[in-house]
């Protein structure tokens, strides 16, 4: 039983666009923080099927950089998350309400 | 998938069995809800307030340190499989990476991340410059009105 | 079993390697990493690791010895720049590092442009720091380590490289923006731009998973190849790629609509940073957004041009209309740069050579334009970083005349005042768009010019307005100082603004040859 690559492609930008219209709507900032890796993890899985696809190492390759890169972002973002609630109880996106005009 | 079908048989029938008990006892079982049995916990002490959800940063710290230099070892194992090939060039590069890495480490242990224990402040406390000890009495003042 | 495909996979002889006897083998074919290609780059990363070491070393920690340090290894990566320069000036442009990386005229040009950036950033932070007690040598660390981003981003020649510059230029922006972490509104910054950032860098690698798949490389000089061999290059995959990059570009360089972080990150970062970050991180965005689509997808010209339009007519216009309404000098700068983007964008839909080198023209004087106003920004905001509001520039030049006569060059230089590099960046690009026959985004352009000419007026106005006697009083219990360093950098940026203005060829033949020899 093997499935066509299209169907992986079609699951990862399912699993991607999940990923941004949660980032856009929720207000807790660790599930958006959530959606960021989703969003990342959608694009490994459409690189590794492009890579399968294509016969081509490279796109296997790009994923190492992009688990990197991920948990860069995540430690910073975790970072920045923890100095800024520190005070709070919740973490929620609509405490933040310093900056407008 | 024949040989699955049993599996799918048992899953369907444990599901089906699962619902029906708690519909069953939902139907048949006799409601009387009291103050006590809806409590969280019903013996023991009750509880008066919620319970502490905060953990010292320095555990976040611990983690985030973790991650970090936990992933970079995914560029050491590509490297180990074929090392003998890539032979001096590959060595370079990875004494290369290894120090960039290294320096971040040295960094972490000089800013005082990794020692336990009674914390020794390496820097003033990080307090806004508009609070002063006034401003601490006259908010905590009013909290305590508040309480 | 050697080179025999598995699962689909070559197999590149690991397990006879395992095995022990690699004398069978065909040798790998090394990549040739020749660092001196990228000499700057290492330059910033290597200055900012001996920072690192040093501070952890050491026990005395002298603040200005950091700030010079930087300043040195910021001049080093300059001279290193030039003489990258001047060889390829006689032997041509080149790839390295296995073609990953390109060493061209527009390459150099923002190595040289980034390292400007550092040393004069380096500058403004010093006294910034030092005023607001903030210790640590992290914001020159990170500036550094951003800068190396922003210089790879425009070296390089594989979609791969550019994200990564991309990550290594914004996550050390997150943390610079948050630096002033006692201040609420710098954490709140950093939150914000944390999570608008992490959402477009996710959207801009998934677009490089398209163009990968529906080119099968992610190497720009491979990309054309195929594009240039293949029938019917403009497949779905491949414009939703093309499509999800612009977009991923369009957020760091902040282009309407994906521009809603750049107030709010403005107004809440500390204004050294908000300074290095409009001066660097848009040049950055715009290096890898320019080179891709001019360079890369020229063959798509025509399905990439409409968005590029749509995009710079929406940048122009809400940029300098929402300016307008802003209370906040950072604010109103925000929708400035915003409206600044437009204008290279304009650069970009005209798709000829001279809109690339208005462009670069663009970026480098508009640098040195939003430093010089940052410079001011963060002397005016005093101790606190704090008061930001356009009523603390009412009667500045009573105070203090040489700094209100500054701030106003740098002012009118951005609204396109004659005889300043900002008039000549304006002309260089409508003139291009002229040249294109994008009439309307001419004319767009041209309006929103003077649209924009009319905040910069108010606030030049307002400095030049007599206080009333209670902010005299103010001004008197609270004077302001101009430390050493500040006055440098608004020295030097004033000094450039005006003088290029009135004797343009250099940097402009500096930009046209930074086109000329991609």
């Amino acid at each position: 039983m093997s499935l066509d690559g299209s169907w992986y492609l079609c699951l990862a930008a399912a699993v991607f666009t999940i990923g941004a219209v949660g980032l856009l709507v929720r207000r807790n900032v660790l599930v958006m923080f959530m959606c960021v890796e989703l969003m990342l993890n959608a694009v490994n899985l459409t690189l590794v099927t492009f890579a399968r696809m294509l016969d081509d190492i490279g796109g296997q390759a790009l994923v190492f950089f992009v688990l990197v890169v991920a948990a860069a972002e995540v430690v910073v973002g975790l970072g920045i998350i923890v100095a800024i609630f520190r005070r709070r109880v919740g973490a929620t996106a609509d405490d933040l309400h310093l900056l407008r005009g | 998938m024949a040989e699955y079908l049993p599996i799918f048989t048992m899953l369907v029938l444990a599901t089906l069995f699962a619902g029906l008990s708690f519909f069953g006892s939902a139907m048949l079982g006799p409601k009387k809800p009291t103050r006590a049995k809806e409590a969280p916990y019903e013996c023991g002490i009750v509880p008066r307030s919620e319970p502490a959800e905060r953990f010292p940063v320095r555990f976040y710290l611990v983690a985030m340190i973790f991650v970090i230099f936990d992933i970079e070892i995914i560029f050491l194992y590509p490297w180990a499989v074929i090392f003998r090939q890539l032979d001096l060039f590959g060595l370079v590069e990875m004494i290369v990476f290894a120090l960039a890495v290294f320096v971040s480490f040295v960094y972490l242990i000089s800013n005082g991340a990794l020692d336990w224990g009674p914390v020794k402040r390496m820097r003033p406390a990080a307090t806004a410059p508009s609070r002063t000890s006034d401003s601490t009495v006259r908010r905590i003042g009013r909290a305590e009105e508040a309480a | 079993m050697n080179g025999l495909p598995m699962n689909g996979l070559p197999m590149n002889g690991l397990l006879v390697a395992q095995a022990g006897q690699p004398e069978g083998l065909a040798p790998l074919e090394l990549p040739n990493v020749e660092y001196s290609a990228m000499a700057p780059h290492l330059i910033l990363i290597g200055g900012a690791l001996v920072l690192l070491v040093w501070v952890a070393m050491v026990r005395r920690r002298p603040p200005w010895a950091w700030a010079a340090f930087t300043v040195a290894v910021g001049l080093a990566s300059l001279g290193a720049s030039w003489l990258m320069w001047l060889d390829v000036g006689r032997n041509g442009p080149r790839t390295a590092v296995a073609d990953a990386v390109v060493v061209d005229g527009y390459s150099i040009f923002f190595m040289v442009l980034v390292s400007v950036i550092v040393v004069l950033g380096a500058l403004m932070g010093e006294s910034f720091l030092k005023r607001e007690d903030i210790r640590g040598p992290e914001f020159y660390v990170l500036m550094l380590l951003s800068s190396s981003g922003a210089m790879f981003m425009a070296s390089a020649n594989d979609l791969v490289i550019t994200f990564l510059g991309l990550e290594i230029l914004s996550i050390a922006l997150y943390v610079l923006a948050g630096l002033d972490n006692r201040r609420m509104e710098s954490r709140e910054a950093a939150i914000k731009y944390f999570v608008l950032g992490a959402f477009s860098s996710a959207v801009f690698l998934y677009g490089v998973a398209l163009v990968y798949g529906a080119t099968g490389s992610t190497n720009l000089g491979e990309i054309v190849g195929y594009l240039q061999s293949s029938v019917a290059p403009a497949n779905g995959v491949l414009l939703a790629g093309v499509a999800l990059l612009l977009v991923g570009f369009g957020f760091k360089v902040a282009a309407v609509p994906f521009h809603t972080w750049t107030p709010d990150v403005y107004q809440g970062a500390p204004s050294p940073v908000t300074g290095f970050m409009a001066a660097g991180a848009k040049a950055a965005g715009f290096a890898g957004l320019l080179r891709v689509f001019f360079a890369t997808f020229d063959t798509l010209k025509l399905d990439w041009q409409p968005i590029v339009w749509v995009l710079a007519v929406a940048t122009l216009l809400v940029g300098s209309v929402l300016a307008i309404v802003q209370e906040d000098i950072k604010r109103v700068l925000a929708y400035s740069s915003i409206s600044h983007a437009g204008f290279v964008l304009i650069g970009l839909q005209a798709a000829n050579e001279k809109g690339l080198a208005g462009s670069l023209y663009y970026l480098l004087t508009y640098a040195f334009m939003v430093l010089g106003s940052f410079t001011v920004v963060t002397l005016v905001g005093r101790k606190g970083d704090a008061r930001h509001d356009l009523d603390a520039y009412r009667g500045l030049s009573a105070r203090r005349p040489a700094l209100a006569l500054a701030f106003t060059v740098l002012l009118l230089a951005q609204a396109g005042i004659p005889f300043t590099t900002g008039f000549l960046a304006k002309f260089y690009v409508i003139s291009a768009a002229v040249e294109g026959r994008s009439y309307s985004l001419a004319l767009i352009g041209m309006l929103s010019s003077v649209v924009a000419a009319f905040f910069y007026l108010r606030i030049t106005v307002l400095m030049y307005m007599s206080t009333d006697e209670e902010e005299a009083e103010e001004a008197r219990t609270e004077p302001l100082a101009i430390p050493r360093s500040m006055a440098v950098v608004l020295a030097v940026s004033v000094a450039f603004t005006v003088a290029f203005g009135l004797l343009p060829a250099p940097v402009i033949d500096f930009a046209r040859d930074a086109t000329l020899l991609i």
